[in-house]
């Protein structure tokens, strides 16, 4: 799957206009047809396509992803390495934010069905679900950064400060706060269905003509059968967190895979592109596993293998 | 978008108020943080001034040139150079060179001046030099304090490009090969320079941070330190410089309203040096007849759009320049008059050239202010007949597009684009002269115009300075009657600082610069 991705990948590219040579080019200072066909045939783009891809593609497998063009010749595998810690406490932050506010109101929502909260959770949520990352980030940023001063306005530490826990979650919460909001609101629906799904249903009504507290019926009975699809949804609302975070990460100077992409993009940066897109896929995959092994382990009646 | 900024609003507000109190960023006296590398003149991420096309704003705080311009880009003035003289016939450039040190405390020569031009002139370096230094013959370092260049022929632009040149330690890089250099380390790493700052460390895509060089030869520096921010946007840079963040950044234009009137900052507004124009493609056959060309010009209200969208931050143009001893007289103003275009277009046949078929404009500007230039003059030439449709791509596709020796005409019909026309009148040459037509040079429409070829080569190869602004008065005046572009104006560029800032000098600079920018004269009041 991932050499089919690659592949895709790389064609993409290669039919994308401008090369990493055409972004580097300044009108203003021209440089030499030999010099310009000299840095094309560092770069090997000079040779048949096919030839580039399999070229790439046998130094991949080896674990070696190149280069990167623009970055002074950085190997991109640790390149790439070094912005998957900072994606992952972002994506990590929001997705924890996501479910403990998702499925907190999603419950609330359906066991106080059609009262004013749910009612305001659940346009919220509609609000939320309507909200691109892009939108969300640049507001989020006026109000919170720029207006309202709670928080840094990008960034993952203070320039020129020594480390410490308390500045790094100072940079964190917006950011992975805004990133959570679509995931929060996707959560808080499902949940809310799930769990109206799941009170009518004959064993809850056992329980409590059994005399067992509602709190326990909710928290026992229901809640834990509820959560089932809200554990499929989270896992397949990977990619879409991943899209989100490229625009977070953009909009707050991030220091992640995001921010390595969208730059690598502009500058055509072809390896430091392969290589990422190809560990985001591999991340997707991993996920999604982790995603059934999790339903295994909620739903007994589910066995891995 | 009020019911989504609440809700927006409403779903973060309480996580944020939770570590509002958390952290706040530490107030650090006698640090200058600023967004140094946004904008047209930044470059962020590069460290090798041969490779820079742009950057130089913040790269000659640390690294220092022979010479460069002053602060209002009219002269230039020495920095590792004490004195230069040029003789008679333009030939020979002699540098008095200054007593200055490396941040290692070794001390600058001559040699290391004539080590930096030997790299500035080999392509296989990665620099983007060497093609504008092809005119130096040689490079003679006689004493410690005296650098000779000896050029092939007089080249009037020789000053202006080694103002770029910023000096190398050769100690430090004279070990590694010349094609190992570019992608060397060294520069993100332990640069050193003779500035007034030092390099200290870079954050990866974060920040650069400078230390005060406290040996340095103009004195030591007001400032402790100075961090480069960087931002993928203006927009990201301008919430910074909002939030107390950083204390200076470049703004683009429709941003700078919002700053006006408000005393916490100050407004820096300076000619941008670059001329805008609709590039003709001249191997198009639809452009053949000037009069079409000329129609054009007539038929764009451009003082209606510099008023209404450049806020009145803009000449309009009738060649390249704009500046008054550029200028001859004489030269049409090709004033908005509609009816004088279709009339120019019905002399020359328009309907059957091409009537309303659509044309193509290709542009790499991305702006709002751009979106809303081409929308205007859209609706200008529609009305005269000409059905131009705006093409906006990034910069690596549109030069894939202009660039290609083998171009599809179809694609780029019509340009628009802008082109450094100063501080040295000579920038232009290379997107106008025959000679410069890719593969060899950037000069894209392609034009093929013997008279313009001719002025601008006698005015680049003039050796009297006191003639040359004649001869640029001349290429002006081929412009201005032949038209190889539509020329637009050159608009204003805009920065914006914190009013606690004294003694900053920053101006847009095509390229970032240099300029004398003293910045160990820099500091922030309370």
């Amino acid at each position: 799957m991932l050499i089919a991705l690659s592949m895709l990948i790389f064609l993409l590219l290669r039919l994308t206009p401008g090369d990493p040579i055409d972004a580097y080019i300044d009108p203003n200072i021209p440089m030499s047809p030999a010099q310009l066909t000299e840095l094309r045939s560092q770069l090997g783009l000079d040779r048949p396509l096919p030839v580039q891809y399999l070229a790439w593609l046998r130094e991949a497998l080896s674990g070696n992803l190149g280069r990167s063009i623009q970055r002074m010749d950085q190997p991109v595998l640790s390149l790439v390495l070094s912005r998957i810690g900072p994606t992952v406490l972002l994506m990590g932050t929001a997705l924890a934010i996501a479910i403990v506010a998702g499925i907190t109101t999603g419950v609330i929502s359906a066991v106080r069905r059609n009262s004013p909260a749910d009612l305001s959770f659940s346009v919220l949520a509609l609000v939320g679900i309507s909200s691109p990352a892009f939108l969300s980030a640049l507001v989020g940023l006026y109000v919170f950064a720029v207006r309202l001063n709670w928080a840094p306005s990008g960034g993952m530490l203070t320039p020129g400060a020594a480390f410490s826990v308390s500045d790094l979650l100072h940079h964190l919460v917006l950011p992975a706060a805004l990133l959570s909001i679509a995931q929060a609101a996707l959560v808080m629906r499902y949940m809310r269905a799930s769990m109206l799904e799941v009170l009518n249903q004959d064993y809850v009504r056992t329980a409590r003509a059994k005399g067992v507290a509602e709190f326990w019926v909710i928290a026992k009975h229901a809640l834990r059968n509820a959560l089932l699809p809200v554990v499929t949804l989270i896992g397949s609302t990977i990619g879409l967190a991943i899209g989100g975070a490229i625009f977070i990460e953009s909009v707050f100077n991030w220091p992640g895979m995001g921010l390595l992409l969208v730059s690598a993009v502009e500058t055509r940066d072809y390896p430091v592109i392969m290589g990422a897109t190809l560990i985001i896929g591999g991340c997707v995959i991993v996920v999604n596993l982790l995603t059934d092994i999790t339903y295994a382990v909620i739903d007994p009646r589910i066995k891995v293998g | 978008m009020k019911l989504r900024m609440m809700a927006s609003a409403l779903a973060i507000s309480v996580a944020l108020a939770a570590t509002g109190g958390l952290c706040t960023a530490p107030a650090r006296a006698a640090t200058l943080s600023g967004g140094f590398d946004v904008g047209p003149g930044g470059f962020q991420g590069n460290f090798n001034p041969l490779a820079a096309t742009s950057g130089f704003t913040w790269l000659s705080i640390y690294f220092e040139p022979l010479v460069t311009y002053d602060e209002k880009l009219q002269k230039v003035v020495g920095v590792l150079a004490d004195s230069y003289e040029v003789s008679p016939d333009q030939l020979s450039y002699t540098f008095k060179l200054t007593d200055a040190k490396w941040h290692d405390g070794k001390p600058f020569t001559a040699k290391d001046a004539k080590f930096t031009l030997g790299l500035a002139m080999d392509a296989k370096s990665g620099s983007v030099l060497a093609a504008r230094l092809k005119a130096i013959a040689s490079v003679e370092a006689p004493d410690d304090r005296t650098l000779v260049v000896k050029l092939s022929a007089p080249s009037a632009s020789t000053l202006d490009t080694l103002t770029k040149v910023m000096m190398l330690p050769e100690h430090a890089l004279a070990s590694i090969p010349v094609d190992q250099l570019a992608k060397n380390s060294w520069w993100s790493t332990t640069p050193i320079g003779t500035g007034p700052f030092k390099f200290t460390k870079y954050v990866t895509d974060q920040y650069v941070e400078l230390a005060a060089n406290t040996e340095y030869r103009g004195g030591k520096p007001a400032l402790e330190r100075l961090i480069n921010r960087y931002f993928a946007n203006p927009a990201a840079a301008i919430a910074a410089l909002r939030a107390g963040e950083i204390q200076f950044t470049y703004v683009d234009s429709n941003d700078v309203s919002t700053f006006k009137g408000d005393e916490a900052f100050k407004v820096i507004e300076g000619d941008s040096f670059v001329v805008n124009y609709l590039g003709f493609n001249h191997e198009s056959p639809i452009w053949k007849d000037v009069r079409v060309r000329k129609a054009l010009m007539h038929a764009i209200n451009r003082d209606a759009i510099i008023t209404s969208l450049y806020g009145g931050a803009a000449k309009p143009a009738n060649c390249a320049y704009v500046a008054d001893q550029l200028l001859p007289p004489g030269i049409d103003t090709y004033a908005y008059d509609p009816e004088k275009a279709k009339q120019l277009l019905a002399e020359a046949g328009w309907a059957q050239i091409n009537g309303d078929k659509p044309i193509t404009l290709l542009t790499y500007y991305t702006t709002p202010l751009a979106t809303n230039v081409l929308a205007a003059v859209q609706a200008m030439l529609a009305q005269v007949g000409i059905n131009i449709v705006p093409r906006a791509v990034d910069t690596p596709t549109y030069n894939s597009i202009v660039l290609n020796p083998k171009p599809d005409i179809a694609q780029f019909q019509l340009v628009y684009a802008g082109l450094q026309n100063g501080p040295d009148a000579g920038s232009i040459n290379v997107g106008l002269n025959e000679k410069q037509i890719p593969p060899a040079g950037p000069n894209v429409v392609r034009a093929r115009m013997p008279e313009l070829n001719t002025a601008l080569d006698t005015a680049l190869a003039e050796p009297d300075a006191s003639k040359r602004d004649a001869r640029f008065q001349e290429v002006c005046k081929v412009m201005n009657a032949s038209l190889p572009w539509a020329t637009m104006w050159v608009a204003n560029r805009y920065g914006v600082v914190s009013s606690k800032l004294k003694d900053f000098v920053w101006t847009p600079a095509p390229g970032g610069g240099p300029y004398a920018a003293h910045p160990e004269k820099w500091s922030i009041g309370e």
